[in-house]
């Protein structure tokens, strides 16, 4: 499993278009991909799971990826939310 | 299935152990006293595996796991929630201090006459048998076995007041043996047999004159209010006198003072005034079920499962008590009861028949059939009512059944037992017994199943219909230019179709056509836009709000049937931060077709520079084939196709 931490910089949060993007990211790989937030727990995959965390600006999210392919997925997720979120 | 696991569940979503006042189950509900009930999240303990319907009732949070699971969920919930185990009976008294006096009195009726079901029962069966045997073999009841048999039958019912008062004191914390003596006194030999007074002369009766009152001595015998309030008073008598008298005199002057005024205002009021109410309570149940026509019997067999959801239903057994300790024992009232709870069972199988999601499916089998053995809340609450026409429909099989029960003048000799068992306690009736089953059943099956459909109606039901109006709203549709994906060849329609109404009325428009790249290219899931003319979100149909922004500028909701639908009001109108916004509901709360879900201001939202148009999108659509605009769009008709 891969993990790491990312602070959201965008100011609506992971809001409904954002998380939408997200879940389009996600769903590029295999591997399970979890947003944590202040013991929360949801899918990356499922995008009213992701919405209901209400992440805001300033949140310090931890994602978790654990699967085949979550070498690049931790990687290329890391550099997809510095760009957008 | 994983009890842990379920306990688990339900934990999490009720707020933890520490919002627990007390735990207990029944033979198939977890029954939870909680202290604030903002903190439960009724869908979430809904969506736990193996819940099969929580509710509110009777003060309690009631969660319905179903015969023999209950149990085992119940023995994993106390073991991680460390929540001392209570009886039934604690929790019902924990939750019986949040409810008014009238549900309060009975209830008290109830916990009064459910723990002697037992004697009851033993009772009724022994005459079921007597009277079977007898009737195959009539040398039988000439028999010393018959006669000993006999004895044993007739001892719980004509020693009943005995039995009512030791409940009744445990239930009002009166001293059992100290109640027992009273009742004794109620049927005592000496006294004229109750039973027997119908056949005397009034001037035969033996009389006493004591306080300017003329009393006849008779007995008590097939009485049951007079012995409730008489110990109601003891149990009050006997715990102000424990106060109020010194401790070393205790042990003599209570007792004493306790059986004696007791006993005389029994004999001089309580008991003659009570006699009085009771027997115009009984006549009034025994006219309406013997209306003619079998007119009662339609008419408590089609409410009688709305007094079961109401909690009236506790009464019925002091009702059937009465009627059982008459002479021969005429509980006319059990087989109207039976009808009601087939017709429950009947309606709800139906459901079962029908539906095509599996959930349902797996939810409305067992349930059925646990009604047809009597225990009817999985089927009411868990499917029936939800979904409301197969509680309707299960009333009017009781209505049929009740009204043939009625008709046929079944009576059978002990009460607590109801459904298939119910053959056990109408020996001689068990032709009509087994024709009010069927008739209920029947009635209750298809009226259910005729009219209970998976979500959307048209589609489940009349397929041919529904194809011959989609094209008709196509065509003359002059919003054509919204009809892109419509259905302009009728889409051939399965059962499976599920349908997304309208959440807000306007111009129809393909995702394609809103300014917003994320929604143009239904990057969120498949689905389409309305350009609102008023500002009005409702749901789109009946379901959970999964998540209501409390900026009220976007709503998330699934339906029963599994579809999600995100309903986006305006384009980045998160920036408004609840301007021109005003939410009616909130996450967790269950809604209905048309149910406000959220006002907003057109005017606001365009002077902030916004544009109001709404997308509504299926975020699950990726589970499914296809997802189908077609083109209204007033405020409440069908936009989405989804299959």
């Amino acid at each position: 499993m891969k993990t790491f931490k990312y602070v959201i910089t965008d100011p609506v949060g992971i809001h409904a278009r954002p998380a939408g993007q997200l879940v389009a990211a996600a769903k590029k790989y295999a591997s399970n991909v979890d947003i944590e937030l202040n013991g929360k727990s949801a899918s990356a995959k499922k995008l009213i799971n992701l919405m209901s965390l209400g992440v805001k600006q300033g949140n310090e999210i931890t994602v978790k990826v654990e699967g085949a392919d979550e070498d690049t997925a931790a990687a290329e997720l890391e550099a997809w939310l510095k760009a957008n979120l | 299935m994983d009890y842990r696991k379920a306990a688990q569940g339900v934990l999490d979503h009720i707020g933890g152990a520490s919002n627990v006042a007390s735990a207990a189950h029944c033979a198939t509900r977890l029954r939870l006293v909680i202290n604030d009930n903002s903190k439960v999240d009724k869908a979430g303990v809904e969506s736990v595996e193996g819940v099969k319907g929580c509710f509110e009732a009777s003060g309690q949070l009631q969660v319905i796991f179903g015969t023999g699971v209950v149990n085992k969920v119940f023995d994993e919930f106390i073991a991680i929630s460390g929540v001392e185990a209570g009886t039934k009976e604690s929790a019902k008294e924990a939750a019986a201090q949040k409810q008014n006096w009238f549900m309060r009195a009975i209830k008290t009726l109830g916990d009064v006459f459910v723990p002697i079901i037992p004697a009851i029962v033993a009772s009724g069966l022994l005459n079921g048998l007597l009277g079977g045997l007898s009737t195959a073999f009539p040398s039988m009841a000439e028999s010393d076995y018959y006669s000993m048999i006999n004895l044993m039958a007739g001892a719980a019912l004509s020693m009943l007041p005995i039995l009512i008062a030791i409940s009744a004191a445990k239930k009002f914390g009166g001293n059992p043996y100290l109640a027992a003596v009273i009742g004794f006194v109620m049927i005592h030999p000496n006294l004229v047999n109750a039973w027997s007074v119908a056949s005397m002369d009034a001037a035969d009766i033996p009389v006493w004159h004591v306080f300017g009152l003329t009393i006849q001595q008779t007995g008590y015998q097939g009485h049951v209010i007079p012995v409730i309030i008489a110990i109601l008073f003891m149990s009050w008598l006997e715990k102000k006198l424990h106060k109020a008298v010194p401790e070393m005199l205790d042990l003599f002057v209570t007792p004493l003072v306790t059986v004696l005024v007791t006993g005389v205002l029994t004999m001089t009021i309580i008991g003659p005034v009570f006699k009085v109410v009771e027997d115009y309570i009984l006549l009034g149940a025994q006219t309406l079920i013997g209306l003619p026509f079998g007119l009662g019997g339609l008419l408590i067999g089609f409410v009688y499962a709305f007094t079961v959801v109401a909690g009236f239903h506790h009464m019925y057994n002091m009702i059937e008590a009465q009627m059982v300790s008459q002479n021969p024992p005429a509980n006319t009232w059990m087989p109207v009861a039976t009808a009601a709870n087939v017709g429950q069972g009947a309606a709800a199988m139906a459901v079962a028949f029908k539906t095509k999601n599996e959930k349902i499916k797996s939810m409305a089998f067992p349930a059925s059939l646990s009604a047809f053995l009597g225990i009817t809340e999985p089927a009411i609450f868990g499917v029936n009512i939800r979904y409301r026409k197969p509680f309707i429909a299960g009333c009017c099989g009781g209505a049929i059944g009740g009204m043939l029960a009625s008709l046929f003048g079944i009576k059978a000799t002990a009460y607590g037992v109801t459904g298939l068992f119910g053959f056990l306690i109408t020996t001689g009736f068990w032709v009509q017994y087994a024709i009010v089953m069927a008739a209920s059943f029947a009635v209750a099956f298809a009226v259910s199943f005729i009219t209970y459909k998976d979500e959307e109606p048209a589609a489940a039901a009349a397929p041919a219909e529904e194809t011959e109006s989609a094209p008709e709203q196509a065509e003359p549709a002059p919003a054509a230019e919204a009809a892109e994906k419509a259905a302009e060849e009728a889409p051939a329609v399965s059962a499976d179709v599920k349908v997304v109404y309208a959440p807000v009325k306007g111009k129809a428009i393909p995702s394609s056509q809103v300014s917003d790249p994320t929604f143009a290219a239904e990057a969120l899931g498949k689905g389409m836009a309305i350009i609102p003319s008023e500002g009005r979100v409702v749901a789109p149909f009946d379901g959970t709000v999964e998540l209501m922004y409390d900026t009220g500028h976007a709503v998330a909701l699934a339906s029963d049937d599994g579809v999600e639908v995100l309903i986006h009001v305006g384009i980045d109108t998160v920036n408004l931060q609840g301007k021109g916004y005003h939410v009616h509901v909130a996450t967790g709360d269950r809604v209905h077709k048309g149910d406000l879900l959220i006002e907003f201001d057109m005017d606001v939202i365009r002077e902030a520079g916004y544009d109001p148009v709404t997308p509504v999108i299926v975020t699950n659509s990726d589970e499914y084939q296809d997802v189908r605009m077609r083109i209204p769009v007033t405020d409440g008709e069908e936009v989405l196709e989804i299959c």
